[in-house]
């Protein structure tokens, strides 16, 4: 069920004639001259108000830089415009910039400059993101070639000892450690100096009655306690009043993308375990069913009854952990985020017994999962799913009347949900907006559409809403685990045919979206045909989630701040990636 | 002159009293680890020792060890006082509490407090300030943002919550009489003050989890915002002399409060009249359970934020304190 792109295109061909230069199976391909009218007119006309992703791919002729809109309108809500903007000039690659239309272009925009080059003409601050400043190259470009090079992807002859005689040599082998560095022309590492804050964000001066004073700077993180891994920001005090937050990323990168594409189809599933470690089934999950929409895939039904149950436990262990760190932030000890970690240990121990693994669960296939369960372990996981069900009235109990928690987070990071849609921001944090926006049910994927779960929505978008928000989705997903659990067919094939081992996933390019339990998780592939992809992109949510981190925090307290950051609830393996 | 009586025993006393208060201080932690954990269905320190019982000295020993470092920005006398400060003000609030009825030892009759001071209860209050000035003093002089922040918070925690605890103190001075401790706990001898005062114990009890620096109200320390607040720049024995003064804060303060609102070693007069050492028992007790109070406090409770609290000091604590003083002010004129 896609839009009636047909329409969609009509209508822009009479608005600007000419801008609409191409049609490339499902997307767009705009001329990019005209992109930021377009997308106006896309934004403000047609009530396309949401730019969730944004990338880029690189082709041996052309970059292209790839859109993705998707509207809140009830009556829109579902299938977006995906929308392209080619360009030839290889040597020095110009797009507009949207930063201007949409908040949430500005990381994301950066994101494609660190990793492709192109420059954005209009954006703010286009300065790497990910990669540091000594940094030689954009990576993802397929001419950018990682220290050990050894071969364009998987498998590589030097890991594959029976292939060939003799064995080749290993890259490392060949080639010396350090001789493979590079640095940006006119880089001396040793020369290299932090930057100093001053120069990130501008120095205010601050006038208290005639007293002149200057900004203060703190850094927080990367070693900190509060920032959920290795997340840096600088943050520009008066007195204990946040002015700005400047969020320096890339601490935990390991070029998950690159990885991606030098890996086989089938190999990039444990990789995605590794992108949002809190819920690594989910991953799985997002990255399974955008394959098989390439492939065009059928999953046997028990399959995807699995597939759902698995899902749904890591979103309420996400979100009862995302609660737990919250009270954290606040100051409660550490109690309720051990009460969630002992919550999670119950559903990791059912993870285990399926997948073999606690965490890096590697458990979803192309068309099925890996292992089937037994009937005990669905006995035993009904247990648990009535064990979830009574924690989460005893987290209620314990935590949703407690004065100093509503004192500290009513009205603490409230945001409409307009703005932040503006942001791109999605997931729970959204919907405490009060966006009735989920996309199990706007564009459902597996079986979601034969369950019966509301979505539930909040007012103002605060911490508390957050909160509750979190909470009330874990209910729903309560509900959903115990449908699930009756009606799972007792027996059948957990997999569609024979075991994918290497499987050629037919040429296409295709934008795919999940509902993650921290937001949107979208994957953006792209295959010739072959073995393995050839563009990979993650659409992580708490990647962008966290562009609306200033925002949310400029004018509350250094102490809100940080629990601001908690309540958006971001992993920074997915940040990172 | 009399040297025994008036030189040797309360130098004995003195040193007993300062040992007592650093075990009781060390074994607070392990109290507190192990408190903790039971609140949060973990099983807490059980390797050294018997139940972990020896991991206060495994900590000690660590700390002690440990390499002494002193930043080079740092103000470098005023940084290596400050812990010092912090340690000696919670040691000497100690002098004016009395812990036991005066007993018979080898023919001398040996008060169990270090000094009867007339204005006892005046001394506290001086001294209570004294503990804040070495945060203020460490954190400024760490020269660290964090610490600043922490050492902030300190200053404007401290002038927030004096006032109502120095009102709730007024209201027992009231009902007592005399600012003699001493006195106050034989004033205590039928009914506890907490019965007479259960308002007045309340804003001293929250007033004195301020002064100790304790969750809910641990501003300048807040873990998760500032790091370790004033002390983030202290490591090793000056940082485990933070950490025990902070302690051993808690244990004097839970002596306050049982002398105070508690009765003391006193009440119930039934059991403390068994034994001379039955009051020392008793106060233990008292002092065990205020000190459980505050461990279940932090185990429960999310951190108030520092203007909140300062709002909650002035706007709600204060005035209440201050209709308690009054009321009670009447009653006593009127009875």
């Amino acid at each position: 069920m896609a839009t009636d792109l047909g329409a969609i295109e009509a209508q822009l061909n009479q608005a600007f004639p000419g801008a609409v230069i191409d049609r490339d199976g499902d997307w767009l391909v705009i001329e990019a001259s005209r992109l930021p009218t377009v997308a106006q007119y896309l934004r403000d006309e047609m009530g396309y108000d949401w730019l969730t992703h944004l990338s880029a791919s690189d082709y041996p002729d052309r970059f292209e830089v790839v859109y993705n809109l998707y509207s809140s309108r009830p009556d829109q809500q579902g299938p977006g415009i995906p929308f392209k903007v080619r360009v030839p000039d290889k040597a020095n690659p110009h797009v507009p910039s949207l930063t201007s239309i949409w908040k949430s272009a500005d990381f994301q925009e950066r994101e494609v400059w660190d990793m492709f080059g192109i420059r954005f003409d209009g954006h703010p601050n286009l300065k790497r993101i990910l990669l540091w400043e000594g940094f030689a190259g954009h990576p993802l470009r397929k001419d950018w070639h990682e220290p050990y090079y050894e071969q364009e992807h998987k498998p590589f002859p030097s890991r594959w000892p029976h292939a060939q005689q003799p064995k080749p040599r290993s890259a490392e082998e060949r080639v010396r450690w350090r001789a493979n560095v590079q640095y940006p022309q006119g880089f001396d590492p040793d020369q290299w100096k932090p930057v100093p804050e001053i120069d990130v964000l501008p120095a205010a001066k601050i006038d208290l009655n005639g007293l002149e004073t200057d900004q203060v700077y703190v850094n927080i993180g990367p070693q900190h306690p509060s920032t959920h891994g290795v997340l840096r920001m600088i943050v520009g005090l008066n007195g204990e009043t946040v002015t700005s937050i400047y969020p320096v990323l890339g601490h935990l990168h390991r070029n998950h993308e690159k990885i991606g594409e030098r890996n086989l189809w089938t190999g990039i599933i444990p990789y995605t375990d590794r992108l949002d470690y809190v819920c690594p089934m989910y991953n799985n999950f997002g990255y399974v069913v955008a394959v098989e929409r390439l492939m065009g895939q059928e999953v046997p039904e028990r399959a995807e009854y699995l597939r759902v149950i698995m899902g749904e436990l890591t979103r309420v262990i996400n979100h009862l952990l995302a609660i737990g760190f919250q009270f954290n932030e606040l100051g409660a000890m550490f109690t309720p985020m051990i009460y969630a970690f002992t919550e999670r240990e119950h559903v990791l121990d059912l993870f285990e017994e399926a997948s073999g693994a606690r965490m890096m669960v590697n458990y979803y296939r192309f068309g099925g999962v890996a292992r089937d369960v037994s009937d005990d372990w669905l006995k035993r996981c009904r247990k648990v799913v009535d064990r979830l069900d009574r924690k989460i009235d005893e987290f209620d109990t314990m935590l949703s009347d407690n004065e100093i928690f509503i004192a500290r987070a009513r009205g603490v990071g409230a945001m409409s949900w307009q703005e932040m849609v503006n942001y791109g921001v999605t997931g729970p944090v959204l919907r405490s907006a009060g966006l009735k926006y989920d996309i199990r049910k706007v564009e459902p994927y597996s079986i979601y559409d034969t369950f019966d779960f509301e979505v539930p929505t909040f007012e103002t978008g605060d911490i508390y809403d957050r909160y509750r928000q979190r909470m009330a989705e874990a209910r729903e997903s309560v509900k959903i685990l115990r449908q699930a659990l009756d009606r799972i067919p007792a027996r059948g094939p957990i997999q569609a045919g024979k075991k994918p081992w290497n499987p050629k996933v037919p040429a296409g390019e295709l934008y795919s979206r999940v509902e993650h339990p921290k937001g949107e998780l979208g994957f953006y592939l792209v295959s010739d045909g072959g073995t393995n992809p050839y563009r990979y992109h993650v659409r992580s949510p708490s990647f962008v989630n966290l562009g609306a981190l200033e925002a949310m925090s400029v004018g509350h307290l250094f102490a809100d701040a940080i629990v601001i950051l908690g309540s958006i609830d971001i992993t920074l393996g997915e940040v990172d990636r | 002159m009399d040297w025994v009586t008036d030189f040797w025993i309360p130098v004995i006393k003195a040193i007993v009293v300062v040992l007592a208060l650093l075990v009781g201080g060390a074994y607070m932690t392990w109290g507190e680890r192990k408190l903790c954990a039971r609140f949060q269905v973990r099983y807490g320190p059980n390797r050294a020792g018997p139940f972990g019982i020896l991991q206060p000295l495994a900590d000690a020993v660590k700390a002690i060890f440990k390499e002494e470092i002193v930043p080079h920005h740092v103000d470098k006398a005023i940084y290596l006082m400050s812990p010092g400060i912090s340690f000696a003000a919670v040691l000497i609030t100690f002098a004016v509490i009395p812990f036991g009825p005066q007993i018979d030892l080898l023919g001398r009759q040996i008060g169990l407090w270090i000094g009867d001071l007339q204005v006892g209860l005046l001394y506290l209050l001086a001294i209570a300030g004294l503990g804040s000035y070495g945060i203020v003093l460490g954190g400024w002089s760490s020269n660290n943002k964090y610490s600043l922040l922490g050492a902030l918070r300190a200053t404007a925690q401290m002038i927030s919550y004096e006032l109502p605890m120095g009102l709730a103190l007024l209201s027992v001075v009231v009902l007592a009489g005399t600012l003699n401790l001493n006195r106050i706990v034989d004033f205590q001898g039928q009914w506890p003050l907490i019965v007479w005062q259960p308002l007045g114990f309340l804003i001293f009890f929250i007033a004195i989890l301020a002064e100790s620096n304790r969750s809910p109200f641990d501003l300048p320390e807040t873990e998760n915002e500032l790091i370790s607040g004033f002390m983030t720049e202290y490591g090793g024995i000056k940082f485990a002399l933070y950490f025990i003064a902070e302690y051993t804060a808690m244990v004097v303060n839970s002596a306050i409060v049982a002398t105070l609102f508690l009765g003391g070693w006193k009440w119930p007069a039934v059991l403390s009249n068994l034994h001379p050492l039955a009051g020392v028992a008793l106060f233990l007790a008292k002092v065990l359970v205020v000190l459980f109070l505050y461990v279940w406090v932090r185990a429960s409770c999310p951190r108030v934020r520092y203007d909140k609290f300062m709002r909650f000091c002035w706007k709600f604590l204060m005035p209440l304190a201050w209709v308690n003083l009054a009321v009670t002010a009447v009653i006593v004129a009127l009875i």
